[in-house]
C-alpha cells in the first residue's frame, strides 16, 4: 500500500518536475527540446510507459524510418484532424525518448491523463527497440531504411536484427511495411500467420531517374544473401524485386501507388486503381511513399473512407524544413532539409533537375544531430548536376568540404562562405526580389538557418505595418 | 596511349560510407592530366582482369564482409602477385581488415583474410568513431575520419602508415595507423580519404602508369580546394 502510493507520488512528481522545466524552458529559452523528458526519466524510470499506455482508446502508433518520419507523422496527424478525432503526437520532430516524454508531459494533466484518442509518435529508428517495449503500440510503421549518419546509427543490417527481435516480443502490435524496401519488406516475411502484416507500395515510376545513384545498399536476399533481381528500380534500393533461389520477393502490397504524374511542384497518384486522385502539394516519389504509408496505416487503425483520408492527404503542406517555402526579403526560399546520400539524392532528382537556375545554397554542418562524419557527401549523386546553369554557394562548419566534393563532381565557380551571417548577406547580393532560392541545409544549419530568415521576415513585416 | 584501368572491388558490398569518393579522386586527377582512365566493378565471382593498374577496395557491413571474406580467397593470390610486381593499392576500413592474416568479427567468428599485410584485427566493443590526423614520412599531415570498432595490430615486419596525431588510428593503444607494404596502403581513414589527401592519390596515380609501363609525367594540379578542405576539417572537434 504505502509503496504503492510512493510509486504514484514518484509520477505525479516526474509529470511536475516535466512541466515545470518545459516552462523555464520557454521562459528563459534555454535547453533542449528534450530536456523536460529527461528530467522526468531520471525521476521515474518508467513515465514513458505509464503516460502512453494509460491513454488513447484508439490506438498508439509509431513511425519510424531512414527518411520521411516528420512528414509522414504530420500526414496522419493532418487526416485525423480532419476527420475530428484527437491525437498527441510528437510535433516538434523530438524522436528520442526525452522527446517522446517530453511532448506526453504537456498534454497530459498532472496525474498522466491526456483527453486525446490517438497516440502518433515519431520515433528515431535507433530508439524504436527501446521505446517499443516500453509502450507496446498497436501500429509500427517502417518507412525506409537507408544509409545514415554511420557514426549515430551504426549498420542497417544491425538496425533491422534490432527491429527483428523486437517484433518476435511484440505480440498485439500490427506491422506496415513498405513492401519496395527489401530489408524492411523482410521484416514481415513469414510472419503472416503470426500476426498483421500490411504492406504498401509504388505500382511503376517513370519520371527522372539520376544516372549516379550510389545508395543501394540493401540489394541482397536477406536470407540466401544472393544479389536481388529487379524488374523495376525507382531509387537507391526502392523497387520491384525477388530473389534468385530463394522464396524472398516482393510482397503484394495492399495498397499500392498507381500513374504516378509529376508536374511542376505537384505529384498526382491513385491507390489500387481507384478512380480517385491523390493530388499532393509536395513532390517526389519519396512523398508518395510518406503518403502510402500514412494511408496505410489509417486504414489498419481506424479504417476511414477513402475519401475521408485521400482529401487529406491532397491537403498536407510540408513539415518544418522540409520542402517548406519561406520569404526572404522578398525572395521565396524553398528549404530542403538534407541528412543522408538518399536524401539528397531524392531532393536532386525532384527539384534540381527540373528547375535548374535557381541560386543553390548547401549547408553542411558536422554537428553531432548532423552526424559528425561528412564522408556521406561522396556516396550522394552530386555529378548529376552537370546541367545545372544557377549559382551554387556553399556554407556550415564543412563549407570547404562541400566545395571540394562540388569540384570533383565538375562545379567551378562554387562561392564558399561558413558564417551563416555573411552567408545570408551573400544570398541577398546575388539574388534579386522575386528570386526564387534552393536552400539545402543539414540538420542544425536548417534550424538556425531557418530561424534566422523567419525573424528577418518578421522584422520586415512590423516595419511595414 | 591504352587508358589506365582502376578497378574497384566489391563496389555493392564494400561501399559503405564515401568510399566512391576514393574512386571519384583517382578518376577525376587523371582526368584533369588528360589521362584516360575506365573504372572497371568488380563483384563476388567475377576475377580480377588481368590488365589492372590499380585496386581499391572499401568498407562493409559486416554480413556483407563475411561474402566477401570467402570470395577474397579465390582472389588471394592474384592480389598478392599485383603487389608484388609494383601494381599499387588502396585498402579501406573493411577492406583493410580482409587484405590482413585474418578478421575476428564478433558475430560471425574468424574471417580469413588474404595475407597480403601483416595484420590481424578483431571486432571489440569500442567504437572509435572521430575526425583523425595522422603524421606520415612519406606523405606528410593525413586528414580523415574514423569509424570502427575492429581493431588492428601487426604481426611480424611491418611498416605503418603513420603516427596517429589525433584520434584513435589501427586501435586503442599504439597510436600508429594502416600499413604500407610495397605500393599497397591499408588505413581505417575515409572522409573521404584520398579527396582531402591529393598527395597519396597523386602517388597512386604514378604508380599505377608505371604498372601499366607507359610514362607519364605528372602535371601539377591547383590544391587550392584540397587544402582549405583540409584546413578546415582541422579546426573541428
Amino acid at each position: 500500500m504505502l509503496s504503492d502510493t510512493i510509486e504514484l507520488m514518484r509520477s505525479l512528481l516526474a509529470i511536475l518536475a516535466a512541466k515545470t522545466a518545459f516552462r523555464i524552458n520557454r521562459l528563459t529559452g534555454t535547453g533542449g527540446t528534450s530536456l523536460p523528458g529527461v528530467i522526468a526519466q531520471k525521476i521515474d524510470r518508467d513515465i514513458l510507459q505509464k503516460l502512453v499506455n494509460n491513454n488513447f482508446p484508439r490506438g498508439i502508433i509509431v513511425v519510424t524510418g531512414t527518411n520521411g518520419k516528420t512528414t509522414t507523422t504530420k500526414m496522419i496527424a493532418d487526416i485525423l484532424e480532419a476527420n475530428a478525432v484527437s491525437y498527441v503526437h510528437n510535433r516538434t520532430g523530438s524522436n528520442m525518448e526525452g522527446g517522446l516524454i517530453a511532448s506526453m508531459a504537456m498534454e497530459s494533466n498532472i496525474a498522466g491523463k491526456v483527453s486525446a484518442e490517438v497516440g502518433i509518435f515519431e520515433v528515431d529508428e535507433a530508439f524504436v527497440p527501446k521505446i517499443c517495449r516500453a509502450i507496446k503500440p498497436d501500429i509500427l510503421l517502417v518507412n525506409n531504411l537507408f544509409r545514415d549518419q554511420l557514426d549515430r546509427y551504426g549498420e542497417l543490417d544491425r538496425i533491422a536484427k534490432n527491429f527483428r527481435d523486437l517484433i518476435e516480443e511484440l505480440d498485439s502490435t500490427q506491422l506496415v511495411l513498405n513492401a519496395d524496401d527489401p530489408l524492411v519488406a523482410s521484416l514481415g516475411y513469414e510472419l503472416e500467420n503470426k500476426k498483421k502484416v500490411t504492406y504498401f507500395g509504388i505500382g511503376d515510376y517513370i519520371g527522372p531517374k539520376l544516372a549516379h545513384d550510389r545508395t543501394a545498399d540493401s540489394i541482397f536476399d536477406p536470407f540466401t544473401q544472393e544479389k536481388l533481381y529487379y524488374t523495376q528500380q525507382y531509387f537507391s534500393h526502392m523497387g520491384k524485386y525477388r530473389g534468385k533461389s530463394g522464396a524472398f520477393r516482393r510482397p503484394k502490397p495492399d495498397y499500392q501507388a498507381n500513374n504516378l504524374k509529376q508536374s511542376g511542384l505537384t505529384i498526382e497518384f491513385n491507390i489500387n486503381n481507384s478512380n480517385q486522385l491523390v493530388k499532393l502539394n509536395i513532390p517526389g516519389i519519396f512523398n508518395v511513399y510518406n503518403s502510402m504509408a500514412a494511408y496505410s496505416t489509417i486504414k489498419v487503425a481506424l479504417n476511414f473512407e477513402d475519401d475521408l483520408i485521400i482529401k487529406a492527404i491532397s491537403g498536407a503542406s510540408a513539415a518544418f524544413g522540409r520542402s517548406e517555402v519561406l520569404n526572404y526579403n522578398g525572395r521565396e526560399v524553398l528549404l530542403l532539409l538534407i541528412k543522408n546520400p538518399t536524401g539528397l539524392n531524392q531532393v536532386i532528382q525532384t527539384y534540381l533537375l527540373s528547375e535548374n537556375d535557381r541560386l543553390l545554397v548547401f549547408i553542411i554542418n558536422d554537428n553531432y544531430a548532423d552526424g559528425r562524419d561528412i564522408s556521406w557527401l561522396w556516396d550522394s549523386a552530386l555529378e548529376d548536376l552537370s546541367k545545372y546553369k544557377g549559382k551554387i554557394m556553399v556554407g556550415g562548419s564543412r563549407a570547404d568540404d562541400m566545395a571540394l566534393r562540388l569540384k570533383y563532381a565538375g562545379k567551378k565557380d562554387v562561392l564558399s562562405e561558413p558564417n551563416e551571417e555573411l552567408l545570408l548577406k551573400l544570398i541577398l547580393k546575388h539574388t534579386t526580389k522575386r528570386s526564387k532560392i534552393f536552400i539545402l541545409p543539414t540538420y542544425t544549419a536548417m534550424l538556425s538557418v531557418r530561424g534566422k530568415i523567419v525573424a528577418s521576415d518578421e522584422v520586415l513585416k512590423e516595419y511595414w505595418q | 596511349m591504352r587508358p589506365i584501368k582502376i578497378v574497384h572491388l566489391y563496389p555493392e558490398r564494400m561501399s559503405i560510407y564515401g568510399d566512391y569518393g576514393n574512386i571519384i579522386a583517382l578518376s577525376k586527377r587523371m582526368e584533369w592530366r588528360g589521362i584516360k582512365n575506365i573504372v572497371e566493378n568488380i563483384e563476388a565471382g567475377v576475377s580480377i582482369p588481368k590488365d589492372a593498374d590499380l585496386l581499391f577496395i572499401g568498407g562493409g557491413q559486416d554480413k556483407g564482409q563475411v561474402i566477401v571474406a570467402e570470395d577474397l580467397a579465390s582472389k588471394a593470390k592474384q592480389i598478392k602477385d599485383f603487389v608484388e610486381a609494383g601494381g599499387p593499392l588502396l585498402a579501406v576500413c573493411g577492406g583493410y581488415q580482409l587484405l590482413g592474416e585474418y578478421f575476428i568479427s564478433s558475430e560471425y567468428g574468424q574471417l580469413q583474410g588474404t595475407g597480403l599485410f601483416n595484420v590481424v584485427s578483431k571486432g571489440t566493443s569500442t567504437r572509435m568513431i572521430g575526425n583523425i590526423v595522422v603524421h606520415s614520412e612519406k606523405f606528410g599531415e593525413l586528414i580523415g575520419f574514423e569509424n570502427h570498432s575492429g581493431s588492428t595490430e601487426y604481426i611480424g615486419k611491418a611498416q605503418p602508415l603513420g603516427v596517429v596525431k589525433r584520434g584513435y588510428g589501427n586501435n586503442p593503444d599504439d597510436k600508429l595507423e594502416g600499413i604500407i607494404y610495397r605500393n599497397a596502403i591499408g588505413t581505417y581513414m575515409h572522409g573521404s580519404f584520398l579527396p582531402k589527401n591529393p598527395r597519396v592519390c597523386d602517388w597512386l596515380i604514378a604508380k599505377a602508369i608505371a604498372k601499366s609501363s607507359q610514362s607519364i609525367q605528372l602535371k601539377t594540379l591547383s590544391n587550392t580546394l584540397e587544402n582549405r578542405a583540409r584546413a578546415s576539417a582541422l579546426k573541428r572537434p
